[in-house]
């Protein structure tokens, strides 16, 4: 199956490992801009089936008719016609190691990461020395019938099971971005588990051969079926350069009746990203879902990742953690419904700002009547680390049944003097303590993460710390 | 009592109000009529307004021109010490120059600005407190309305001055017959100044099919200490926006809030602890236990402004649902725009009586009944607790026990 891709024409000179189908067809270049027939060349190039065709078009009606937001972050300086819809789709705008801007270099080598992957990282490489782990994992995973693929391959190759569930959790008109997405998608994840299949190791986007998993419009879906579990991690710490504006990425979960999965994600866009991603999960009966949510770059993010607890006993979790430098604003948080009895839920969010950054956390935590039993926690924690940023906390709750202990707290903190004062008696400097005191503050998330990750997220909160003091 | 006069709220009626009143008083009228004209009417697209639909507001029934008559008791040797105590309409005539310096100065939350504008522009009743410097007033000053009957629009707005190290502890109860279809409108403006202290406690009874549309604006001056109690326990729609701005350095406030609400009531609360300066304060306490079909929504913001260094500030909204089909949406918002805090947080609950303490009263003999009485009452007691006047807490107390039950009974 021919799986056309255009970035071909990038990839630097000397790869050697080449695409799944020699007999590439060539690039298709496409004017900036969103229209009707932008969709439907996108789904043509694609070989896509009507069905995906019509719901991609009925999507962008959906993103035509409907008005941008007009809470959270400042949005006002999107320009949706300034934008390449496919070509960017891959992230291959930047052409050449030399047009990587120097803070990103900078920090990927005070990060210690490999060369191959500051080029992937940056956009200007395309695959790289990771197929034999990723071969190894394939082979394992195909043993055990899970599937693990692209999702533009995922619908060729199991039209059905796609068709059944995508845009089930989020249909085409949730909100104007995620109309956007279906309207325009490209690349992402499909995984499929199945009944009673234990994943061990987490599936990383990161060892797939897929040139799309970094792109603009990304495409998840992740189906747990009965009683299987599954961990996907996706996304690094160092920071993902790309010169396109706007990042809209969906992602649907569908846990099945006593199945678990957990989502890790940490995104470190440049500095000039919008970052505008739907999250949605569905939980059914005794299924546990959990998002781990870290965002650490971009202009403006705007992620709420939530679960709906659908089946009894269900339970969700999602633990976010964001951090704004200057002239960035992480508007990020959670949302739970609890749609069945004696489910129960756990939102902690840890944010921290810093220079003129502003994070704020925005959730929900919704009870519908007849949910008796029902428990939520939601606890928010800020730190603020300048004279000049800002912090919020945005914490709805629509309590719609009796027998339910629901609760949220919040606190709003700088590094205290005090603190800093112990550390630095004992021989640190005021950026070594601030960052000591700043990776305490996160641990509770950190520690949840995969160790290279969390290894990686401490030494890049020190980096971030340097600059910030003194 | 039955209706007075009546006439319709738009530009003619304010005109006729303002008949035989002072010159500058009809302008003031004039000015916030233009503004009620050019504020828009809330729609469900404002935060403050998602939660409380205005579409049955009792719009229809004509303004109350003829102020109910209310007491305004206050000891002579006050007076003669400069206090005033009396209907704003009394103070406009005896103190002129005194109100108009101060009478719709000051503008307060967007939300609330359509009300306030209404309510400055077409007031007829309303209480005026003013305290001179360094006077202190003991015990409780009581200002109690009792509404008429009819269906009705009244807009009354209270005026309260202290003055420079001024103390001095208020009332205002309303009350109002059931059944009766009312759009309450009452407004209050609390200026208090350089380390006066106010306690101020609003006691609503109004009957079982009124609006109350509220708004209460606050404003604590340097080193001044504020606590304002707010009690909701009548009416059908009750939706309030308090605006407290802590402008001068080392202000205090604190604002309580306790509802009891049943059958089909719906109470909305909005609040903004506005922290202007340094060194400021502003805690928050609000409880709400909601029996039957009732509802209660909390949004209250804190903002920290950049400026407002080594402030303190806390919210906390608990919610007792009695009844399965009882409801609540807390929703506690923190704005802060520096790190230069002390203290800062919130916290909110909604859920059902903790079963093991319902287990520990139920052990100790009482009837599943009498536990929940005395549960709600203990629950309450955090918030009357905290108002420091014996005769105003036990008349919120004694309020509440339509709803909550006469907790005596328990202990009989």
């Amino acid at each position: 199956m021919a799986l056309p891709n255009p970035a071909a024409d990038k990839v630097p000179a000397g790869y050697k490992y080449g695409w799944h189908d020699p007999e590439m067809k060539p690039l298709h270049v496409m004017k900036k801009g969103l229209s009707r027939e932008v969709v439907e060349e996108i789904s043509r190039i694609k070989g896509e089936p009507q069905w995906m065709t019509d719901l991609r078009l009925k999507a962008y009606r959906h993103f035509e008719a409907r008005p941008m937001p007009t809470w959270g972050g400042d949005m006002s300086q999107i320009d949706f016609q300034d934008i390449f819809y496919y070509v960017t789709a891959t992230d291959k705008a930047v052409q050449s190691w030399d047009d990587v801007p120097d803070y990103i270099r900078r920090t990927y080598d005070k990060l210690g990461i490999p060369e191959a992957e500051k080029k992937y990282l940056a956009g200007v490489g395309g695959q790289y020395d990771s197929e034999v782990v990723y071969h190894n994992i394939r082979a394992d995973l195909e043993k055990l019938g899970v599937i693990f693929l692209g999702t533009d391959e995922a619908l060729q190759k199991y039209p059905e099971i796609f068709k059944e569930h995508f845009g089930t959790v989020i249909p085409p008109n949730d909100n104007k971005l995620a109309a956007l997405n279906t309207a325009v998608w490209s690349g992402g994840s499909f995984i499929y588990v199945p009944k009673g299949v234990h994943v061990e190791l987490p599936l990383q986007a990161y060892f797939r051969i897929n040139t799309e998993n970094m792109g603009q419009f990304e495409r998840t879906l992740i189906i747990a079926d009965e009683g299987s579990s599954v961990h996907y991690v996706e996304g690094c710490t160092a920071p993902a350069y790309t010169t396109a504006s706007l990042h809209s990425a969906v992602v649907e979960i569908i846990v099945k009746k006593g199945a678990r999965v957990r989502y890790t994600t940490i995104q470190n866009w440049s500095h000039n990203v919008y970052n505008l991603v739907t999250k949605r999960a569905v939980a059914y009966e005794d299924a546990v879902m959990e998002w781990v949510d870290g965002n650490l770059g971009s202009h403006l993010t705007m992620k709420y990742p939530s679960i709906y607890l659908l089946g009894e006993r269900a339970h969700g979790e999602v633990l976010s953690i964001a951090f704004a430098g200057s002239d960035q604003h992480q508007d990020a948080g959670g949302k739970v419904i609890h749609a069945a009895p004696n489910t129960t839920s756990l939102i902690t969010s840890k944010s921290i700002s810093q220079g003129t950054g502003r994070t704020s956390y925005r959730g929900l935590v919704k009870v519908y009547p007849g949910c008796h039993g029902s428990k939520s926690t939601v606890r928010c924690d800020a730190l603020i680390l300048s004279d000049e940023a800002r912090s919020d906390t945005y914490p709805y709750m629509e309590i719609d049944e009796e027998d339910v202990t629901i609760g949220h707290e919040a606190t709003v903190s700088k590094v205290g003097s005090e603190q800093l004062f112990y550390l630095m008696s004992r021989g640190m400097s005021e950026a070594e303590a601030s960052a000591m005191i700043v990776n305490g503050f996160i641990e509770p998330i950190v520690k949840e993460l995969p160790m290279e990750y969390a290894v990686e997220m401490n030494r890049l909160i020190q980096l971030q710390m340097e600059g910030a003091v003194g | 009592m039955s209706v007075q006069a009546a006439a319709a709220l738009d530009a003619a009626t304010v005109d006729l109000i303002s008949r035989g009143e002072p010159a500058w008083l009809e302008a003031l009228r004039a000015d916030w009529w233009r503004r009620v004209e050019a504020e828009p009417w809330p729609s469900s697209a404002m935060e403050e307004w998602r939660r409380t639909s205005l579409d049955d507001l009792p719009r229809d029934g004509a303004l109350l021109l003829d102020a109910p008559i209310a007491s305004y008791d206050l000891d002579p040797a006050l007076a003669q010490r400069g206090v005033i105590f009396t209907d704003l309409a009394t103070a406009v005539r005896d103190h002129g120059d005194l109100v108009r310096a101060h009478l719709g100065t000051r503008e307060t939350l967007p939300a609330q600005m359509p009300f306030w504008a209404r309510s400055l522009a077409a007031w007829t009743g309303g209480t005026f407190l003013y305290v001179p410097a360094g006077v202190a007033v003991d015990g409780p000053l009581v200002a109690r309305t009792s509404l008429p009957a009819g269906s009705y629009t009244y807009l009354p707005h209270s005026l309260v001055i202290l003055e420079e190290d001024a103390s001095v502890t208020l009332l205002e109860e309303v009350t109002s017959p059931d059944g009766e279809e009312v759009w309450f409108g009452g407004t209050a403006d609390l200026q208090v100044g350089y380390g006066a202290t106010l306690h101020y406690a609003n006691l609503q009874r109004l009957g079982d099919a009124v609006w109350r549309i509220g708004a209460q604006r606050v404003e604590v001056g340097q080193d001044a200490n504020v606590v304002t109690l707010n009690a909701e326990i009548g009416s059908l729609v009750s939706k309030v926006g308090m605006d407290v701005r802590m402008t001068g350095k080392g202000g205090t406030s604190r604002l309580l809030g306790l509802l009891a609400a049943g059958d089909a009531q719906k109470v909305d609360f909005n609040t903004c602890q506005d922290l202007l300066a340094s060194h400021a304060t502003s805690d928050l306490l609000y409880l709400s236990a909601l029996y039957d079909e009732s509802h209660a929504a909390f949004y209250g913001v804190t903002r920290v402004r950049p400026e407002a260094k080594q402030t303190s500030s806390y919210q906390e909204c608990r919610n007792l649902l009695l009844s399965p089909k009882a409801g609540a949406e807390p929703i506690p918002v923190l704005e802060i725009e520096t790190n230069d805090i002390l203290r800062c947080g919130h916290g909110a609950t909604a859920g059902a009586i903790d079963p093991v303490q319902r287990f520990y009263a139920q052990s100790r003999g009482l009837s599943a009944d009498a536990a929940e009485r005395m549960i709600v009452r203990g629950f309450f007691e955090r918030v009357v607790a905290q108002f420091d006047s014996e005769p105003i807490k036990a008349r919120i107390l004694d309020a509440l026990a339509p709803r909550i039950g006469q907790v005596d009974e328990v202990a009989a």
